[in-house]
């Protein structure tokens, strides 16, 4: 296709990140720099997670097509990793308090948008084939915004001592839902058969419930109640 | 120092966004990678023919495509390949492409072509005929029938919609909406080929007794095919039908001619010979090559050149001579033993001889005969077809399924035996069978050519003198025949006779494309949904608000911002 549509791509994948930024207070408390800090963190923690996966996790060549169900699981176990980075990053680098999830999720996503979704974006958009995936690609960066930045809002929940008790099992479980979520995604579409844009539908709504009940957890930690990020 | 200067271009841009935007978009472009290598599709494509023939030029010249599939039904066609289904193509329909100035044109054939009716073979070949004789520079391509070929037809049915709507807001709607294809033709153009060379091969049984003196039969059969493509040219009837006949019946007299007893008093010579189809070039050559040897001349005392061209079907055999020849004469003795052999033997066939007299003035020949005739020697060819201008002997319709090996097997049997009564004399003796038991034609032999000449196609210029298929004729002649030979003829440099073409064959390439208008389209969804995003951005606080107030009750002290 023509530039023109790589330039769709681009700006359906890039321009929530900028509006997102602006709109939460990031740039007025100039987070940009500490943004940039957690994509070095995160692009650090994919390279220790990929050399954990080099070193413990052999390849398992299993027939193209049929689905290894126990080697994704234990792949999808070293992305606890991300967690523990996530929670590394917040602890270490970012600013005070409630912006501290903000700037780690924010700048998880960037990272990781820019770092394995601008080249395909690249090489395939131009191409003269057209094709939806680039189109949906990018609707997908979107909502993994949404996912790392509630991600990280349930890593500070669970770091937090005035969680009430009672929500520390959902934050562990939506942790964990939120770390097997590629597994999930797989076996739903071995399983149902879902199309790509029913599994982009799928994968929107799994995510904004996460957030929302993420979001609302956060506001029932009762020193939140009075400031929040906006 | 440099880096204030950068510092300087910074500022520059940072002063006035537009302009920095548009210093940046040409630079993006140039330095953007085009990649035409994910293909979603490709399929083989055969090229129509491609030839210079006396300084006349057939077929189209250009090979190379890189265009927008239309249907040939649609307004537009200027600069755009139109996909059409056998069935949709005619000539009057070809020519209004023309007008139109249609790029170029990719015929879908059906998957079998023998499940056509006779009314769609007739078709065919008349299409072939005349898309042969009408000179273009437009590439035509014809590819087979698959399901994929099937969608592009009919997404490219359902685009030409846009060009026919009623208001020009549905046209853009449907223009926006429909599915694209870019078709591309990768490789390089067709090139002339100087330096092809066409094989003839010859072979020969030699009499009994001094050898130059003995009459002689030259029998021959030329091995090459024609079609609208030559990639889907497979010729079984025409002529691989002629050249197993050959075959057979050099196997039968090597035999005879091993045996001092049945040692006949003549010279037997078999060619197969090249280029049958443009013009008999391989036969001219031969001619004239043996013509002015000064020894060893085979075609010195030439009884009479029996050619066989597309034997394979039907229960006719026609004799075409180009002058009736005498009672006497070895020819009409032949043509009498062919008959006896007939109403003895095989009585459901049905022989008989057709008159054409040689036409000087048509740049082409009728039958390989007439280049043996026009040096006045006696000549006639043998064919179940009971004219020259049947369309069947150039046609991509003659393959496998047209031709009978229990009817190849029969006329071989056939024509030995009227050649043996000729070699032998023995009219006086009746209703003899010389072919039985150990001498018979093999069915299941004749049944086993006609698999390999139906195998691949057998276009001239598909077959170079090193060719598979020629080697193969070449080792079948040797181990019958002595003194086999293959010489290869090469066009003149200068005033060419026939030049052939490389590409007979492409792989085309389908990109799913859409028009600029659905990017338009689309860049405005997109402008929507972002704004959209931003709305709920810049409102987030309203949910948030909400979502509070089912957590905990507002307290007064409590400040939402």
């Amino acid at each position: 296709m023509t530039f023109f549509h790589f330039g769709n791509c681009v700006a359906l994948a890039y321009v929530p990140y900028v509006i997102v930024y602006k709109c939460s207070g990031l740039a007025e408390y100039s987070a940009f720099w500490k943004c940039v800090q957690a994509g070095g963190a995160y692009l650090f923690t994919q390279l220790c997670k990929m050399l954990l996966l080099a070193t413990f996790f052999p390849s398992t060549e299993t027939a193209t097509g049929g689905l290894d169900i126990t080697g994704e699981f234990l792949k999808s176990t070293v992305d606890i990793a991300d967690l523990v980075g996530l929670h590394i990053v917040m602890s270490k680098f970012a600013g005070k308090g409630q912006l501290k999830f903000m700037i780690a999720g924010m700048g998880w996503a960037t990272a990781e948008l820019i770092v394995t979704r601008f080249l395909p974006l690249w090489m395939g958009a131009r191409g003269v084939e057209f094709d939806w995936k680039y189109i949906q690609m990018s609707f997908d960066s979107n909502i993994s915004l949404i996912h790392h930045i509630s991600v990280a809002m349930l890593v500070w929940l669970y770091s937090r001592s005035d969680l009430q008790k009672s929500s520390l099992p959902i934050v562990v479980t939506l942790l964990g839902l939120a770390c097997y979520r590629p597994l999930i995604v797989e076996i739903l579409m071995q399983a149902v058969g879902l199309g790509s844009w029913m599994l982009l539908l799928a994968k929107a709504g799994f995510t904004s419930v996460v957030a929302l009940i993420s979001l609302q957890m956060y506001l029932s930690i009762p020193s939140q109640g009075s400031n929040s990020y906006y | 120092m440099w880096f204030d200067e950068m510092g300087e271009i910074f500022e520059m841009f940072k002063g006035s966004f537009p302009l920095s935007f548009l210093f940046f978009v040409p630079i993006l472009i140039i330095i953007s990678p085009v990649s035409p290598v994910n293909a979603a599709q490709e399929f083989g494509v055969y090229r129509m023919q491609h030839y210079d023939l006396q300084g006349t030029s057939y077929g189209s010249k250009n090979s190379i495509i890189n265009m927008e599939a239309r249907s040939v039904n649609s307004k537009m066609l200027t600069r755009r390949c139109a996909v059409a289904k056998l069935q949709d193509v005619t000539m009057p329909k070809y020519r209004d492409l023309m007008t139109q100035n249609a790029a170029s044109l990719l015929i879908i054939l059906p998957k079998n072509l023998n499940n056509l009716s006779l009314d769609e073979k007739q078709l065919l070949q008349s299409l072939e005929q005349e898309l042969l004789q009408e000179p273009s520079s437009v590439p035509v391509y014809f590819t087979t029938e698959s399901e994929y070929l099937d969608d592009i037809y009919l997404d490219v049915q359902e685009g030409n919609s846009g060009d026919n709507a009623p208001t020009a807001w549905e046209a853009l709607l449907s223009s926006a909406s429909a599915n694209g294809f870019q078709l591309v033709i990768s490789g390089s153009p067709a090139e002339a080929l100087p330096d092809f060379e066409i094989a003839n091969i010859q072979g020969r049984l030699s009499g009994y007794g001094i050898e130059e003196q003995l009459p002689t039969i030259v029998i021959t059969a030329h091995y090459d095919a024609m079609g609208i493509a030559p990639a889907l040219s497979y010729g079984v009837d025409s002529n691989g039908s002629g050249v197993i006949l050959l075959l057979e019946l050099a196997r039968l007299f090597s035999k005879l001619f091993t045996n001092s007893r049945t040692h006949a008093k003549y010279n037997l010579v078999f060619l197969l010979s090249g280029g049958g189809k443009f013009n008999y070039q391989g036969s001219k050559k031969w001619i004239e090559d043996n013509f002015e040897a000064a020894e060893g001349n085979i075609l010195s005392d030439v009884a009479f050149v029996l050619c066989l061209d597309t034997v394979g079907a039907t229960n006719n055999l026609n004799l075409h001579v180009s002058k009736p020849p005498k009672e006497d004469s070895p020819g009409g003795q032949l043509y009498q033993h062919i008959e006896d052999v007939a109403k003895e033997h095989f009585p459901e066939v049905k022989v008989g001889m057709v008159h054409k007299k040689i036409n000087l003035a048509d740049e082409m020949l009728a039958w390989e005969h007439e280049r043996f005739s026009i040096k006045r020697m006696l000549a006639f060819t043998l064919s179940h077809l009971d004219t020259h201008k049947s369309p069947d002997r150039t046609t991509i319709l003659d393959t496998r399924e047209k031709v009978s090996a229990a009817v190849i097997s029969r006329n071989a049997q056939h024509i030995a035996e009227a050649l043996a009564r000729q070699i032998y004399n023995l009219t006086s003796q009746g209703s003899f069978q010389m072919f039985t038991d150990t001498l018979s034609v093999e069915e299941s032999v004749v049944t086993a050519w006609l698999d390999y000449f139906a195998s691949e196609p057998k276009a001239a210029q598909l077959l170079k003198a090193d060719s598979e298929l020629i080697m193969t004729l070449e080792q079948m002649m040797a181990r019958y025949l002595k003194d086999v030979r293959k010489t290869s003829i090469k066009a003149d440099k200068r005033d060419p006779e026939f030049v052939f073409y490389t590409g007979a064959d492409y792989v085309m390439n389908a990109y799913n494309v859409k028009p600029a208008v659905f990017d338009l389209f689309l860049a405005l969804c997109i402008a929507g949904y972002l704004a959209l995003a931003y709305l709920c951005a810049q409102n987030f606080h309203i949910i948030y608000y909400a979502l509070k107030l089912t957590v905990i009750p507002v307290s007064p002290k409590s400040k939402v911002n």
